[in-house]
């Protein structure tokens, strides 16, 4: 009796699972087409050497010689270093003011809408302008920086064209960029957070530090995370920014890798060791979103 | 995607240049075939693009035929002609090519040659042909008159010394023919911020601090390669000559030049020019025409020109900029011979003529020695003709984009004091071998500076 009522519902249950995978397939597909696919043509010519003649490609084996090339490829490690030095710097000031600007708009009393759409205007600018602006903002001759600093007796200062501060410039540019994309996060975050552990905490006399330090930050830590994690991943992708305003100079002080693999692939046509440089930014890129999603997964269970 | 498209049509008119057009294509309509089908040149924007646009401007009224122009920024052409000649059918019917990236278009058999287009088509007699680079033969892969003719000379860069006329002549200066004479010229007009002895480009680029080093790298007598011209390509660029053109350069920047030069692009030192904080710039040709542009220019007439100096027993060494102008080998037949039209009419002597009153560069002897060559301004003219003579074909394979990127972050890193001169031309020098063995050429180097 009961092999006879199971069979059905065991049936029904395939059956269900077969027009599940019916339906995901379209999406699944298409994410291959879409997604996986380039990856794996991105790989492939990573171990491949391309040349051109009588207007074919010619296209043989490297194997690893891409690969091999690409700790003595000065430009890359170069690119490498100062990538991970701008997203220290740009994420790090870009995770405090965020939070400091949503924290205050959280608790203004008034103007919340206009905070809100002033905060987040530079995001809305499209990243040419933003080279404009800033490329007209720290001219060493009429910049309106130069002229402030003018007022107090200092500079004028080579912003983009010393060694020293390039790239500092463009970390400072990235701020001004993407603290909005924080700033927006943080403030949904502090929104959503339950009122009434604030009221608890008001009636056990917690001050407004403490109740930052204890009750905020705590139940913040997953945003944050997340936050850190997405701004990581786009830091590290840094093109225009440098593009626009150094082109990686002078010399490689402001050379990231994003910029490096433009130069190898596109203008050098080295498909090859470009292709293998991507590959590498791609693991690199992963292993980071890996890393801060096993941050918030061990913060959520810590919850 | 383009700085500008424009469809050129007969119906616009060329300003200034209607009053000349019944003298100077008097004789013309018998070479100008009309009713040829539509053309697109993919071209950058480079400083003399304005006066290729007349031009085009001119050949259109003249003959009724239409030409579509391209417009893009340096890299972003490359890129374009890349993609065009690899597609299955191109777009691009004429390829404006820079001395960087001609070789790879010859040796990947992406352009056609014009003689196997048009047989009966002749290379004036007037029209340089550029350290023969308008020439390719496939089977040995030299650029030499026994090869094919590939393309067309579009604009003959090459630097040349702008100097301040005014201020050498109140301080009794003569125009230096020496690299020694530049300096002592040089350091005697420096007076930062407001003068500067010298002005130089030392940024990175696609093909920036590179192009302007070679003056001094040839004029030093030193060169990247030992004989490209017998295929030998034993990289010479880190002997002693090598490291005397650098230290010069960068000695130059450091105590007659500007502080910033390893970040000056050459839109920045033409501005430090026409602002009238250089003294002098070595700066391709095609700039001329800022000087005396009242709109741009705080130093109208004031500019003179000169052959780029050279150190005693050496010639002068103006590396080729220049622009070819070539066919895509895989357009239809008709835009093919159109194309070849285009160039029938550009390199006729009342072609180049007019267009040089139009501010381009020409290509052909005739307009050098036309009566205009002695007017007041077109005075570089002669030093550009005396110069054409010693003009430098940096590149003959194609691989060169390859070189270039290591000449651009090896001397720009010099310049910018991130390494030693003897440092950087050692890597460098190890770097081109390297390329040069990975392609399978002769190869080999010189033992490394100390």
């Amino acid at each position: 009796m009961s092999v006879d009522a199971a069979a059905p519902a065991v049936s029904g249950m395939a059956d269900e699972r077969g027009w599940r995978w019916l339906t995901l397939a379209p999406s699944a597909l298409l994410m291959l087409a879409f997604s996986i696919l380039p990856i794996i043509n991105l790989v492939a010519l990573s171990f491949l050497n391309v040349s051109w003649s009588g207007g074919k490609a010619n296209v043989s084996a490297a194997g690893l010689t891409h690969y091999a090339a690409l700790p003595a490829d000065a430009l890359f490690v170069a690119g490498l270093q100062n990538t991970f030095v701008f997203a220290i710097f740009a994420v790090a000031g870009q995770m405090v003011l965020g939070f400091v600007l949503a924290l205050l708009t959280s608790r203004a009393a008034r103007g919340r809408i206009l905070y809100r759409t002033v905060f987040i205007l530079p995001i809305l600018i499209p990243g040419i302008v933003i080279g404009a602006i800033w490329k007209l903002l720290y001219n060493t001759d009429f910049g309106l920086i130069n002229q402030a600093f003018a007022l107090i007796g200092l500079g004028p200062f080579d912003w983009l064209k010393s060694a020293d501060t390039a790239l500092m410039s463009i970390v400072i540019v990235d701020i001004w960029h993407w603290t909005p994309f924080c700033f927006l996060l943080f403030l949904a975050g502090l929104e959503s957070l339950p009122q009434d552990v604030y009221e608890a905490a008001e009636i056990d006399g917690a001050n407004w530090w403490q109740e930052l330090w204890h009750v905020t930050l705590p139940m913040m830590l997953p945003t944050i995370v997340v936050t850190l994690a997405f701004r990581i991943i786009v830091a590290f992708k840094v093109f225009d920014e440098v593009y626009l305003l150094t082109s990686g100079g002078p010399g490689t002080s402001t050379e990231v890798v994003s910029f490096t693999i433009y130069q190898r692939f596109f203008t050098e046509d080295r498909v090859g060791h470009g292709a293998a440089m991507s590959v590498v930014v791609i693991f690199l890129v992963s292993l980071l979103l890996v890393l801060a999603l096993s941050a918030r997964r061990r913060t959520e269970g810590a919850r | 995607m383009p700085l500008r498209t424009k469809t050129l049509t007969s119906r616009r008119t060329v300003l200034g240049a209607g009053a000349m057009l019944p003298l100077a294509f008097g004789g013309l309509g018998v070479h100008a075939q009309a009713k040829q089908a539509p053309i697109t040149i993919v071209i950058n924007q480079s400083p003399w693009f304005d006066s290729f646009r007349k031009t085009v401007e001119l050949y259109e009224k003249e003959t009724g035929n239409k030409v579509n122009l391209d417009v893009n920024p340096f890299a972003g052409s490359l890129e374009k002609q890349r993609n065009s000649v690899r597609a299955a059918a191109g777009q691009y019917d004429v390829l404006i090519m820079n001395s960087g990236w001609f070789a790879e278009m010859y040796a990947g058999g992406f352009v056609e040659a014009i003689s196997d287009i048009d047989p009966a088509f002749k290379l004036d007699k007037d029209v340089y042909t550029l350290g023969d680079t308008v020439y390719y033969d496939a089977a040995k892969k030299v650029m030499a008159p026994c090869g094919k003719l590939m393309s067309m000379p579009i604009s003959p860069l090459i630097p040349l010394l702008y100097y301040r006329g005014d201020l050498y002549k109140q301080a009794g200066l003569k125009v230096p023919e020496t690299f020694a004479e530049l300096e002592a010229n040089a350091r005697k007009l420096h007076k930062p911020p407001q003068m500067y002895g010298i002005v130089q480009r030392g940024a990175r680029g696609p093909h920036t601090v590179a192009y302007d080093f070679y003056p001094y790298l040839y004029g030093f007598g030193g060169g990247i390669f030992k004989d490209q011209a017998s295929a030998d390509y034993t990289v010479t660029l880190n002997n002693d000559k090598g490291l005397a053109a650098l230290d010069y350069y960068i000695r130059m920047a450091r105590e007659a030049g500007h502080a910033k030069t390893a970040a000056f692009d050459q839109a920045e030192v033409i501005q430090q020019m026409v602002t009238g904080h250089a003294a002098h710039i070595m700066m391709v040709i095609a700039a001329w025409s800022q000087m005396d542009d009242p709109n741009k220019s705080a130093v109208v007439d004031k500019v003179e020109f000169a052959v780029t100096p050279h150190v005693v027993g050496v010639p002068p060494g103006p590396g080729l900029g220049h622009w070819l102008g070539g066919i895509s080998k895989i357009v239809p037949a008709d835009r093919k011979r159109a194309a070849v039209e285009f160039f029938r009419w550009f390199q006729t002597p009342q072609a180049q003529i007019a267009s040089a009153k139009l501010g381009a560069i020409p290509i052909s002897a005739a307009a050098y020695n036309d009566p205009m060559s002695q007017e007041r301004r077109f005075r570089w003219m002669k030093p550009m003709a005396e110069s054409l003579k010693h003009a430098v074909n940096i590149y003959q394979f194609p691989e060169a984009n390859e070189v270039i990127a290591i000449l651009e972050l090896g001397l720009n890193r010099a310049i910018a004091g991130e390494i030693t001169a003897a440092s950087s031309l050692n890597a460098m020098a190890d770097a081109i071998e390297a390329v040069m063995a990975k392609h399978n050429y002769k190869t080999g180097k010189v033992p490394p500076l100390k």
